[in-house]
């Protein structure tokens, strides 16, 4: 073959394959006005619906029980669950919204919605599903504002998640220490700490026990976010710019963290944090007495770790009011290129404001429910034992605000100074600082 | 010709046109076309899509313009994020961040990996030949371990507290090491959460290096090793002047591919790290990763990933060009 063949044969190939590409890539992702979505409820036809969730085995059990008796209710309905494991779930969404081969309907994390909703890749909430006012009427604030962008819904939430207020303990650790339990701390922060303290335990310099374990990747930022509104600070600038964050109340809260290490050595920041021992892992294997997370920790814990006795209590607030950020949580969106939106959104409606149907998925997949008639039902502890904890301090939730790239700020802003304040590497100041500069470049960067 | 032969002369077979070797070339291009296929569609084009990405601010969280997503609400930037590189944002910190440790990741780990894998292949080499087959066996096993599984197992190792480094030093009354949580905690200068991945990747690697080394040390000629010996030269001499200058070519194809191969070093220290303790780990594909599929930043993690390409061309050209021998012997 002559080279000149071969040169022209590579091109023709490049050019075919480019060529291909570029044609089948534009065609799968219609734009929006192309689409209509279609009526089918009137006829007889079949129509399959797709369904994304991560697939975490109790959340994929509580939406087939779900896609059952929607498909009961509506035999020409087929929903067909796709699950993925949760870093996969991730890359596919950010892979197939550009191809428009996502599913009708996606199980989203409340602050990953408006992300896709101003950028075009999500349904509004038709009203015929809930007005804005009938969904803040319906649903806790935290979870709800997740999903409301701008003026519009662009979804509901099945789940109030929720990081801070209520903490495991593990009662052989208390009884070793020989402290009080159930734990007698009550509302006392004092109290608390002074029991951390006690339950911590050392060989020669070196902890092996901590006895309130809180550094972890979600707990740092969000107990940092909870102690400013506890003192009375706000952590959004006026105008919603942007975040305040070297402030008094930041200030003192940093400062009261690092005195749990420095001053009453409840924890040893380098050998218990998110990389080493961390919090679910270090408690469940009897290294931490005290843990703070949310609640779905238990129900984790008395599916993997039946052999740990432990127990789901309140933590005393740090301030003079038990407010707290939460971080909206699991609910369900529709694609805006699923040609049943219509159907979707009933299917949507379905699963998250029928009582029934809500609390079925939140017993099953044991979170804390958004909608507020069943957090408010007496008989939920029932089912639920651990969500007693937090269920009073649930309206004093507050969404944590639309952040312009939440996972930056919390996994490469806020944990790590937070921990370098812990591990003595930067001082409070200068970390409050660090923190507030680079998150603020991320609002200017939008 | 006769008029005959010119109305019924038979068509020409279309392969033909390849000239008076068709044939030939008609099988050296249904050989090639898969994989040349292959090649394009999912190593070209990837490239030339990465390089399209980096002059876009690029998410797939936004549906941007018609074409592709380009356009709109993804606009074009040019060359901005490759300016930004050079700036204080934070994005801007991490990328140097991770390129120095990606630097020093592949600078300590190939050189490292050939210390142990040289002498590790002479010495399986020499061994009686009933128990070559059985030490290669071993010495490959991790390589064909799955990445996720040599993480955990040497994540587990390096646990402060229940980990057997630790329960070693403690044995022997040393203090234990907190190998991967410490930031303040360097040998050498390099952070040792760095060492601590490093010698979990060259573990996990190391066994493709080994057999590449074992196949150049069987292909040198006896006879030359045999006529140092009968000159008198010990067996240290015979290999620092004998094996060593002839296993060159071989060493420079192993370096390149491990090079290479920790330039893109990810799973291992992913499942260890996760980039940390303050970013002491954090390498470029990390950083690439967490850009593109954790806060949707496609556009500046094709950025990136370019950057990545050109070091990993460049320096693979270098140790090419550093390696360009005009010997070679006959067996």
């Amino acid at each position: 073959m002559k080279p000149n063949s071969i040169k022209v044969l590579f091109y023709l190939l490049l050019l075919t394959v480019i060529g291909g590409l570029l044609i089948s890539c534009g065609n799968q992702a219609p734009s929006v006005e192309e689409q209509s979505p279609q009526t089918t409820e009137a006829t007889d036809e079949v129509v399959e619906l797709r369904l994304w969730t991560h697939s975490n085995s109790s959340f994929v059990a509580a939406n087939e029980e779900l896609i059952q008796r929607f498909e009961a209710e509506h035999p020409n309905v087929k929903i067909k669950l796709e699950t993925f494991d949760y870093d996969i779930f991730i890359q596919t969404l950010q892979t197939s919204m550009p191809a428009g081969t996502e599913a009708d309907i996606i199980e989203m994390f409340g602050s990953w919605v408006c992300t896709y909703a101003d950028g075009g890749r999500l349904a509004p909430m038709p009203e015929q599903v809930a007005t804005l006012a009938e969904a803040q009427n319906a649903f806790f604030a935290a979870p709800l504002e997740g999903y409301h962008c701008g003026d519009q819904l662009y979804g509901l939430p099945h789940e109030f998640n929720i990081e801070y207020g209520g903490v495991l303990v593990n009662p052989a650790l208390f009884e070793a220490a020989g402290v009080a339990y159930p734990p007698t701390w009550g509302e006392d922060k004092d109290q608390f700490v002074a029991d951390a303290a006690k339950l911590s335990q050392f060989e020669s310099d070196t902890m092996t026990a901590t006895g309130f374990h809180f550094i972890n990747g979600d707990g740092l930022p969000f107990l940092l976010l909870a102690g400013i509104l506890q003192e009375g600070g706000e952590y959004w600038k006026p105008d919603g710019s942007g975040l305040q964050l070297n402030t008094p109340e930041a200030q003192k809260t940093l400062t009261w963290m690092k005195s749990l290490v420095s001053e009453h050595k409840v924890i040893d920041p380098f050998l218990f944090n998110q990389e080493n021992n961390s919090v679910v892992e270090a408690f469940f294997s009897n290294r931490a007495a005290v843990a703070l997370v949310g609640p779905w920790a238990a129900a984790t814990g008395k599916t993997d770790f039946p052999e740990i006795e432990f127990d789901y209590v309140a933590m005393p607030h740090m301030g003079s009011t038990p407010a707290f950020v939460a971080d909206s949580g699991w609910g369900k969106v529709v694609s805006v290129n699923s040609k049943h939106q219509e159907l979707a959104w009933e299917f949507v409606k379905f699963v998250t404001m029928n009582q029934e149907h809500a609390r079925t998925w939140n017993i099953k997949t044991a979170t804390v429910p958004a909608l507020q008639s069943i957090a408010e039902d007496p008989t939920l502890p029932e089912e639920l034992p651990w969500i007693q904890a937090v269920l009073p301090i649930l309206p004093h939730g507050r969404y944590v605000g639309p952040l312009p790239d939440r996972n930056l700020f919390w996994g490469e802003i806020a944990y790590p100074h937070i921990l370098a304040v812990l591990q003595d590497q930067e001082t409070v100041e200068d970390a409050l600082i660090a923190m507030e500069e680079e998150v603020n470049e991320t609002f200017e960067a939008r | 010709m006769s008029s005959l032969e010119r109305t019924i002369t038979p068509p020409r077979r279309w392969w033909k046109v390849f000239g008076k070797r068709g044939g030939r070339s008609y099988f050296v291009l249904t050989a090639l076309l898969p994989l040349l296929s292959y090649m394009l569609l999912w190593e070209v084009l990837p490239i030339i899509w990465t390089l399209c990405l980096s002059f876009f601010d690029y998410s797939p969280s936004r549906s941007g313009g018609v074409i592709l997503g380009f356009g709109g609400t993804n606009p074009y930037i040019g060359l901005e994020h490759f300016r930004r590189m050079m700036g204080n944002s934070l994005q801007a910190q991490l990328f140097r961040t991770s390129l120095i440790n990606t630097l020093m990741f592949a600078f300590i780990a190939v050189p490292l990996n050939l210390l142990i894998t040289i002498p590790l292949a002479v010495a399986i080499e020499s061994v009686h030949e009933r128990f070559k087959g059985f030490f290669r066996f071993i010495y490959f096993l991790p390589t064909v371990t799955t990445s996720v599984a040599v993480a955990a197992m040497w994540k587990y190792l390096y646990h402060p507290q229940q980990g057997l480094f630790n329960i070693i030093l403690k044995g022997v009354g040393l203090q234990p090491v907190i190998w991967l949580g410490d930031p303040r905690a360097t040998l050498g200068g390099v952070p040792v959460a760095l060492w601590a991945v490093i010698l979990a990747s060259v573990w996990h690697d190391m066994g493709y290096n080994l057999i590449i080394l074992i196949a150049a040390l069987q292909a040198i000629p006896e006879t030359f090793k045999e006529a140092a010996r009968i000159d008198g030269a010990s067996e240290w001499r015979v290999f620092w002047h004998i094996t060593l200058p002839l296993l060159r070519p071989a060493i420079v194809s192993a370096s390149t591919l491990t090079m290479m191969y920790f330039f893109h070093a990810f799973d291992i220290i992913q499942i260890m790290t996760d980039g940390g303790p303050s970013n002491q780990t954090q390498v470029l594909v990390l950083d690439i990763y967490q850009n593109a599929f954790r806060s949707g930043r496609m556009g500046w993690a094709g950025a990136e990933a370019f950057i990545l390409f050109l070091i990993v061309l460049l320096v693979t050209l270098l140790q090419l060009r550093l390696a360009r021998k005009e010997w070679h012997y006959d067996t």
